[in-house]
């Protein structure tokens, strides 16, 4: 696959902002300004990218609860997220829904979900919902490895593959359902094989490596569009904090920290940085820039969610229904 | 700039944590994500990172130190950086978390459609059905007149409504219009000077009876003013006051979570009456104040607990706390309740300042005066029922202390002393302890020492006055 | 006058509605050939093919869960949960994703989405298939709860719900599907929050659901002869609940009773009972009586299940209880 120097340099930005953005948040969550849980991406960010970076805006994801990177890889603005973490009125959600619950329709992006499979149905209707409307919109649907054991897994690669809905089931497989290791919660090694059961395509790839999740998400993408089903494309990574920012010592109750080591070794930045180095895409001066830009880009989201106003008492009461009647279009 | 390094938030159910070990030293170069200190929360170390690259200027918040999450406990500075005046008093600053949320405020809106009305008046032994209970209220008629016609005698709307058609003439007169009454009750009433308004009639139609009457005297002559009979009371059910309630949670709270163990000793208490009579005169020129044999037991109390610090102790979680200052409390008896404001250092004070800071506390005490500190700084509590005539009693723990000494009255005893009978002045006095906290064997040692120190006051107060 | 049973007026509901409105699929168990085990989807799969009308998979997470996503993407989906009991396995879309996301996003995400079930005991099918824990989702917030007692309230209350923009637990009673009334052709709404007064009187006020709002009339007429009036209120969705209607008739007649067929503890009764004591405290002229299953699970022995099911028996009993205030 052929990108543009263009397309490439986005990806990395996009990687960065995802870094950068996690990050603050390590600091913001103990300074106690972000309420709440927070579930970080760092370590993980070229799923997200590598994945959305086949989608058009008017294409769906569903997310999860550690969706920060998969909101922003979809094109979600950080002030927004920001001000959301914050539980600020000018958040996403109106301070309503916090780190786990972003979601901005209009982009596409059906929701970040607290419950683990809680978004795979959901990406099966709108996979049903593109393929009844006749329009070439595919779903990108992320999960862990944990929530492939989830009974709505299987119910919904099972449904995508009845109706050969448009939809890519991306597993991110960073090897821990919280704190239980994949060896304990299954026996395969593979989850992309339980593809077999729905006989639809699977295939496995290394997540940290940014080229060869677009790659595979590319051709899944394809697949979808065109009106031939689902694919499901596991992407093995590892996620570098904590389960949640608080879980000590960023979960040595469940592994060790040498354990991290080498896949902080295999940051999927810094891996994606020397292809772009090695090719001429960028120099160091431009990732310079590139960085600087991204930062500034945090701070000012970090101000303007600390400059927005908490919700009124009063707001509570709003948006537990549609005021709008629809009925016939 | 400086950067301050905050405890931080450790997931959603940690408040409190301890720095066990700086990693990092006053002075020494710190990279962004090296682990700088180790804290543990909820039995969990945890290392934790440097939030900023540069020097660790300022520990503001020592190891082992346990602290509210948030809490700065120390400032990163650049290289060659002074840092701002604030911290370098060192005084630990507490950040609030989340500012805005204001749950307090959803329970009201959650509650707001409480009717008023709910909160209807205690109302005896009278069943009624609430629409007969409002129509009653609004027409200030009392349902002990009516009878019910409901099951088990329960009075229905329509009691109330055909007792006020048949009474409408008395109900709807005017004040001062004459009640209907019995011939006899209404000479009795005269006689008595009893305005007959005032009585509750039980006859037919509500007709005021000798009987009522009679009723309504004695009423008057045990009633206080401004207070109900107290034989009103039985069969009432009164809600608790708010210092009641506290109490109530309190003493519960102690009761039923920390193990009480009690001891009793017999002091004998003849010497140290004789040293109080000696000074007593000299010490109010000095402190304008008469020296009780309380502020003697204040002050032994305070003595005693300085070498036995576990009767100084609380529990906190697993940990036990020793109080850094002895606090020595004295239970005061209001009407409401009891309160308890401490004599703050009773170990260092002299006598006089002690007898002068009890009179003022006991005053205030009595006029609802005391500050919040006053009341809350106690480390130990000393309650006395001497002046009921009580012998020796239990008491439970003013929470979280570990210690409480109970005094009971002075007592003459009869004993033998060099083969001829006497009389000694012998006072009992009982210490209740959280078993938690101190052992049977540090209870009773206390308790040697302390009867030690009133049986031979001079050497126990000489040199401390 | 035209008179068409239950599962006839919700048929025909769905039909005129999906002819005017594109946006609607149907998915559930067995709904297409079958028509539906209670043949409310009958004929739909033949009028409107295999791709609004959905048979799945056993699988209410997965197809209750995709009626969430469908309607977050621009179609307004029914799903049939072919009885209540097995809304439990699909539990988490229904009370995390379809009733919170519009809340949880702001208001950025709706969910035009009618989820049909059904309640009721008296079929012989036992503890897993007859239960009545309607009252379970008028506990959950974002959801509405409609509770049609008779063919010409099913008709209008699904016209309404799927007008509204918003979830909606469409809860129909098995027992009724049979059951005959006069329902217009012509297409009619009737507003969600509204309670219908289906006979006025003023001693008693009944408030009832479902197969209890028949069996509350025939014990009404019966007490009439003994110039007893009771008035019959039943509040057709019981989320929104006409909250007013209620109030004003207790204020009316100081008296009531609640009839549901949801057991008693915790259930709808008790919502209504407090209520009432909370708001219209000195109005009330007698003790507050529930009507309702006993607290077991449904048996399966017919004279058990027959004396499980909340009848006329029980109604009549409480209104005498009720009369000896009166």
């Amino acid at each position: 696959m052929v990108l543009s120097k263009q397309k490439k340099v986005e990806m990395y930005r996009r990687m960065l902002k995802i870094r950068s953005f996690e990050e603050r948040i390590v600091d913001l969550y103990a300074r106690g300004l972000v309420p709440g849980l927070a579930h970080l991406y760092i370590g993980e960010e070229a799923v997200a990218v590598g994945a959305c970076a086949n989608l058009r805006d008017d294409d769906y994801i569903t997310s999860t609860h550690r969706g920060h990177g998969h909101v922003i890889a979809k094109g979600a603005d950080v002030k927004f997220m920001m001000a959301e973490l914050f539980g600020k009125t000018t958040g996403y959600c109106k301070g309503k829904g916090g780190s786990m619950h972003i979601a901005d329709v209009d982009i596409g992006i059906l929701g970040a979900n607290g419950i683990a499979g809680g978004g795979l149905p959901i990406a099966v209707g709108a996979g049903l919902s593109s393929k009844y409307r006749k329009t070439d919109q595919v779903t990108i649907c992320f999960f862990g490895d944990g929530a492939s054991n989830n009974g709505t897994f299987h119910e919904s690669l099972n449904l995508a593959a009845v109706h050969k809905l448009p939809v890519i089931f991306t597993c991110e497989n960073n090897q821990y359902a919280i704190s239980t290791e994949q060896t304990t919660h299954q026996t395969i090694k593979d989850i992309s094989i339980r593809s077999i059961a729905y006989d639809i395509p699977g295939v496995t790839v290394e997540g940290n490596d940014l080229m060869a999740v677009y790659n595979a998400l590319n051709e899944a993408v394809q697949r979808a569009r065109n009106g031939r089903g689902p694919t499901l494309v596991e992407c093995k990574t590892y996620r570098w904090r904590g389960h949640h920012e608080g879980d000590p010592n960023l979960g040595e109750r469940y592994r060790r920290r040498e354990d991290i080591k080498p896949w902080i070794e295999k940051c999927p930045i810094k891996r994606f940085e020397k292809v772009l180095l090695k090719e001429r895409v960028l120099d160091q001066a431009k990732i310079d820039e590139i960085k600087n830009a991204v930062q500034k880009e945090i701070d000012e989201a970090v101000e303007f969610a600390n400059a927005s106003p908490f919700p009124k008492n009063e707001d509570i009461y709003e948006d537990v229904f549609e005021e709008e009647m629809g009925g016939s279009r | 700039m400086a950067t301050e390094v905050v405890l931080p938030m450790l997931g959603i159910t940690v408040e409190k944590g301890k720095i066990l070990k700086w990693i990092k030293s006053e002075g020494e170069r710190v990279e962004k994500g090296e682990s700088i200190f180790e804290v543990e929360a909820d039995k969990v170390t945890t290392e934790v990172e440097s939030p900023a690259s540069g020097i660790l200027k300022k520990i503001l918040v020592p190891e082992n130190l346990e602290v509210p999450v948030l809490t700065v406990v120390g400032v990163i500075t650049a290289e060659g950086e002074e840092i701002q005046e604030k911290y370098v008093a060192g005084k630990p600053e507490i950040v609030e978390p989340f500012k805005g949320a204001a749950p307090e405020v959803l329970v009201s809106a959650a509650s707001a459609e409480v009717s008023e009305t709910m909160a209807s008046e205690p109302s005896g032994s009278v069943r009624a059905v609430p629409a007969a209970r409002k129509v009653a209220r609004e027409y200030g008629i009392d349902l002990s007149l009516i009878s019910g016609s409901g099951p088990g005698g329960t009075i229905l709307k329509k009691d109330v409504e055909n007792y006020m058609a048949l009474e409408r003439a008395e109900i709807t007169a005017p004040k001062g219009k004459e009640r209907r009454a019995t011939p006899l009750a209404r000479r009795l009433a005269e006689k008595e000077g009893i305005p007959l308004e005032n009585v509750s009639g039980t006859g037919h139609h509500g007709r005021v009876t000798k009987m009522d009457v009679l009723k309504a005297s004695e009423k008057g002559k045990t009633a206080l003013p401004g207070e109900a009979p107290a034989e009103t009371l039985f069969g009432k059910t009164i809600p608790m006051s708010r210092m009641r309630r506290v109490i109530a949670r309190r003493i519960s709270q102690s009761a039923f979570t920390a193990p009480h163990i009690y001891f009793f000793t017999d002091v004998e208490m003849g010497r140290l009456i004789q040293l109080r009579d000696e000074i007593v005169s000299e010490y109010e020129d000095q402190f304008g104040v008469r020296i009780s044999i309380n502020d003697f037991i204040i002050k032994a109390v305070g003595l005693t607990i300085r070498e036995y610090p576990m009767l100084n102790a609380s529990l906190d979680g697993e940990n036990i706390r020793i109080n850094p200052e002895i606090n020595v409390g004295l239970a005061v008896a209001l009407e409401e309740g009891l309160i308890v404001p401490a004599i703050p250092r009773a170990d260092r004070y002299g006598l006089g300042d002690i007898a002068r800071m009890r009179v003022d506390l006991v005053e205030r005490s009595r006029n609802g005066k005391l500050t919040i500190e006053e009341i809350e700084r106690g480390t130990f509590t000393i309650s006395s029922l001497a002046q009921f005539g009580i012998t020796y009693f239990t008491a439970i723990l003013n929470p979280p202390q570990s210690g409480i000494l109970t005094v009971g009255k002075l007592d003459e005893k009869l004993s033998l002393i060099n083969g001829e009978v006497r009389t000694k002045q012998v006072t009992r006095f009982g210490l209740s302890v959280d078993h938690r906290i101190v052992d049977g064997a540090v209870a009773a040692a206390f308790l040697q020492a302390f009867k030690g120190k009133l049986e031979s006051p001079s050497s126990a107060f000489i040199q401390l006055t | 006058m035209r008179e068409i049973t239950y599962a006839q007026a919700i048929n025909e509901a769905l039909r005129e509605n999906m002819r005017r409105n594109s946006r609607i699929i149907l998915m559930g168990e067995d709904i297409g050939r079958y028509g539906g085990i209670f043949q409310v989807t009958a004929g739909l799969l033949d009028e409107f093919g295999p791709e609004r009308v959905i048979d799945t998979p056993i699988s209410e997470a997965g197809f209750v869960g995709t009626c969430v996503g469908a309607a977050m993407t621009g179609l307004h989906p029914v799903a049939e949960v072919m009885f209540i009991d097995f809304t439990t396995c699909a539990m988490d879309m229904i009370v995390n994703q379809m009733a919170k996301m519009h809340y949880m996003s702001g208001g950025r995400g709706k969910v035009p989405f009618v989820l049909r079930t059904n309640i009721g005991a008296g079929r012989g099918a036992a503890a897993q298939h007859s239960q009545s824990f309607h009252s379970f989702f008028m506990h959950i917030s974002g959801l509405k709860v409609a509770t049609p007692a008779t063919p010409y309230d099913a008709k209008g209350l699904m016209n309404t719900a799927l007008a509204d923009e918003n979830p909606v637990m469409f809860i129909e009673h098995k027992k009724l599907f049979i059951t005959k009334g006069h329902v217009p052709e012509e297409s009619y709404s009737i507003p969600f929050g509204k309670a219908d007064i289906k006979r006025e009187g003023n001693d008693i006020t009944i408030v009832a659901t479902h197969a209890l709002v028949q069996k509350s009339l025939n014990v009404a007429e019966e007490m009439s002869q003994e110039g007893i009036n009771i008035e019959i209120l039943d509040p057709r969705t019981i989320s929104p609940l006409d909250k007013e209607a209620i109030l004003n008739s207790v204020k009316k007649t100081g008296k009531l009773i609640t009839a549901d067929e949801g057991c008693v503890t915790g259930g709808f009764g008790s919502e209504i009972a407090a209520t009432v004591a909370q708001e219209a405290f000195d109005y009330l002229e007698a003790p507050i009586i529930r009507v309702g299953s006993p607290d077991t699970p449904v048996p399966f022995s017919p004279p058990l299940e027959q004396f499980y099911i909340p009848g006329e028996d029980n109604i009549r009993e409480a209104v005498n209880k009720i009369l000896e205030y009166q």
